[in-house]
């Protein structure tokens, strides 16, 4: 009789549908046949996991979430299953986060029938792939102070200038998604933002690589628009709706946050308690000292609660709750901080191995650390939870 | 056109510890339950040979016998590409043995009258290895085990077999009964749209009456296998280990250590 291992992320504590059961096996068996080295060394030449991404495509498991005649006619809780297995399997897409859930979900809720036709097939199946820009030098995280201007051309559409930075996988993207304020204000006053999409090679787009500790296949950018042309067919929704639009992607990019931060910990709490069993170093294996014991199964539960919200915030925005946002926020939150601990516990368990990139651990760090500060920061989540979920004073 | 039956069983799954129930004498079941891995490549197979046009199939058809359970096997089985699905299931049929197993899917076979009947070479948990050849008999039709190549040619399947000796090559005119090694091929996973529609497609439930099958035949009342007893198997002696610490040494130990047993 086969028998096999239980994966941690098989857990029936974080609730499954017979169909998600099945996603997460498929996922699996699909991941599993390329592996944590194939990652590595993907990677290491510096390149993109493509017959990865080309396999994922194919199964129907990058567009999970997106409307039923673009692909998918799943739930955004599907995705977060897809995510969070290829991160538990060795390989933590960061793109997931940006082309799939960010850029899909924006144009899936918003955008004209004619943009959705010519991308999200293509979005959803991996031969097209679009990136995301709105954070800038000068802005932060305060995007009312985005400087990136979209002005109307009088031929028609509109010319942006500006730049932005930490535009992630911006020279594999076919397209860019990007953020701008509206040259002209409108009627309600204030300055409004609008989206558009700009094409990779637009004139005047010029994309210099912003180096980073990241250990990912996806690289970040400074991107300049100097004029850069956009046609008129390429304003995503309404002009001057961008903040509201920008809502859509929102949750579900936090969401995809926590699932990559759950997966990584799933992994690296894998590898750590089968090393805890197999490594003596004394008269016992090592995992029968408590003092490697219980801060793995401290890490454990930790993720395991961190899942558990970021599920419930996944079938929230799936039913178009309100609490979605709330239940998101917590999610990254809680996934971003047990993941660090995870890394860090599974680390130590292995002792100076834990440092070799043949176990595998150590270089997930960075993206980790990352997700503590991106695509929100955990201060700007207890803003958000002090303010909306104990309605202590709005703090800035 | 042909139409493929594939035959599947659920399983418990890989990861449940799996005992018998000695009041019962038979597998206790409690635990997850899955497809059959070993039914994933039967099902492969049949949808190899309809995409590459080998055979003009115009049907592959999931049939299991088994508890109500079972349905999630039959949704696996369409999930990966199955066009429909059959399920046997009856109280009668408890404690069924592989003749009586054979016997009631011969029976659900000849109602979809199909040109091929593919099986896995083994159950996860019976494992007796021997349902495929017990349907061929009922069915009067060939029956071939442990096949590990499929060539087509009409009516005629070329059939490479993995025996214990080195490989059989046999020709077989449909219509036979052929359960795949797993050494076939590599199974496919489900795509998303598969998933989510395994069920939307047409599952057929039916009890011993509703398939005229001979309750006399199946479960308990019919079987010919009862389990007596069973026990742990021997322990085996410890091996030794030899640390490599120097290479020399190591050969030297090994090949003293064949030498005493008269392997060398
Ligand atoms: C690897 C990586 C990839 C990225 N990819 C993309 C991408 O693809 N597209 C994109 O547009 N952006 C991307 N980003 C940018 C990311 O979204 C931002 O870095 C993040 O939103 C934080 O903004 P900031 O860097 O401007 O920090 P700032 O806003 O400058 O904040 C600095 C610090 O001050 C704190 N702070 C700010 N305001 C408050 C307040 N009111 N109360 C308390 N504390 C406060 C913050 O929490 C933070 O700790 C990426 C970043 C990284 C590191
Ligand atoms: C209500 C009910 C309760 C049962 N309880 C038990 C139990 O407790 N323990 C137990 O071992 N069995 C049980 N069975 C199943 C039955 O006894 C076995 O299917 C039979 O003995 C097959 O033997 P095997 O598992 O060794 O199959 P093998 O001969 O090893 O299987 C070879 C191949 O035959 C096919 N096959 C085998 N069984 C089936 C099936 N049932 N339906 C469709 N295709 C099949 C598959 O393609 C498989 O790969 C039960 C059946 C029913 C209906």
């Amino acid at each position: 009789m086969a028998t096999r291992q239980r994966r941690l992320s098989e857990s029936p504590i974080v609730p499954v549908t017979d169909e998600r059961r099945e996603l997460r096996d498929a996922v699996a068996q699909l991941v599993g046949r390329y592996g944590r080295t194939y990652f590595q060394d993907v990677v290491k030449r510096g390149e993109q996991p493509d017959a990865l991404w080309a396999d994922l495509g194919a199964a129907g498991f990058l567009g999970a979430h997106v409307s039923e005649p673009y692909g998918g006619g799943g739930g955004f809780a599907d995705t977060a299953v897809v995510i969070e297995e290829c991160a538990a399997q060795g390989c933590p897409i960061q793109y997931l986060v940006i082309s799939p859930t960010i850029c899909s979900t924006i144009l899936d809720h918003h955008a004209s029938d004619a943009i959705k036709e010519e991308w999200l097939h293509g979005m959803a199946d991996g031969s097209k792939r679009m990136c995301f820009g709105i954070t800038e030098p000068d802005a932060g995280t305060n995007t009312h102070d985005l400087s990136t201007t979209a002005t109307p051309h009088p031929d028609g559409g509109w010319r942006i200038n500006g730049g932005k930075y930490w535009t992630t996988g911006a020279t594999v993207a076919d397209a860019l998604i990007v953020v701008a304020r509206d040259a002209d204000i409108g009627p309600s006053g204030k300055p409004t933002l609008s989206l558009f999409i700009v094409e990779k090679d637009a004139p005047g787009l010029t994309i210099q690589p912003l180096d980073s500790a990241l250990t990912t296949a996806e690289k970040s950018f400074t991107v300049f628009y100097d004029d850069v042309p956009v046609k008129p067919g390429n304003l995503i929704g309404e002009q001057g709706k961008g903040l509201q639009q920008l809502f859509a992607g929102l949750n579900p990019e936090r969401i995809a946050a926590a699932s990559l931060a759950n997966g990584m910990a799933l992994f690296a709490l894998e590898k750590a308690s089968q090393y805890a069993k197999d490594r003596t170093v004394w008269t016992q294996p090592i995992g029968a000292h408590q003092g490697v014991a219980h801060p793995l199964a401290k890490a454990y539960i930790d993720v395991q609660l961190a899942r558990l919200m970021t599920m419930r915030a996944a079938e929230l925005f799936d039913a178009g709750s309100p609490a979605a946002g709330e239940a998101a926020n917590m999610a990254k939150l809680a996934a971003a901080d047990a993941c660090l601990q995870a890394l860090d516990q599974a680390m130590q368990t292995h002792g100076g191995n834990g440092l070799s990139l043949e176990v595998g651990i150590a270089d997930l760090y960075f993206l980790a650390r990352m997700l503590k500060v991106a695509p929100v920061s955990r201060e700007m989540v207890l803003n958000h939870i002090a303010q909306h979920s104990l309605g202590l004073p709005k703090s800035y | 056109m042909t139409k493929i039956v594939v035959l599947v069983k659920e399983v418990p799954d890989a990861a449940v510890q799996k005992q018998v129930d000695s009041s019962t004498g038979r597998l206790d079941r409690s635990g997850e339950k899955t497809l059959n891995p070993f039914d994933t490549h039967a099902i492969e197979a049949a949808l190899q040979l309809k995409e590459s046009g080998a055979l003009d199939v115009d049907e592959v058809v999931a049939v299991t016998v088994g508890p109500s359970s079972a349905v999630k096997a039959l949704h696996k089985a369409v999930s990966l590409g199955a066009d429909r699905s059959i399920h046997l299931t009856d109280d009668a049929l408890v404690g069924s043995d592989v003749v009586g197993t054979g016997y009631a899917l011969a029976e659900l076979i000849k109602r979809e009258s199909p040109d091929l009947v593919l099986a896995g070479q083994q159950s996860d948990d019976g494992q007796s290895y021997a349902v495929g050849a017990a349907v061929a008999e009922y069915l009067g039709w060939p029956g071939l085990t442990q096949v590990i190549k499929l060539d087509v040619d009409g009516q005629t399947l070329t059939c490479e077999r993995q025996a214990e000796y080195g490989y059989d090559t046999v020709k077989v005119t449909l219509p036979a009964v052929i359960s795949v090694g797993d050494a076939i091929n590599e199974p496919r996973y489900p795509s998303l749209k598969a998933i989510m529609g395994a069920k939307k497609k047409p599952l057929e439930s039916l009890s011993l009456g509703d398939a005229e099958i001979d309750a006399s035949k199946v479960g308990e009342a019919g079987r010919k296998a009862v389990w007596t007893g069973s026990q742990e198997p021997p322990a085996k002696a410890a091996g030794e280990l030899i640390e490599d610490e120097d290479t020399a040494e190591t050969v030297e130990k090994i090949v003293a250590w064949l030498d005493d047993r008269k392997l060398i």
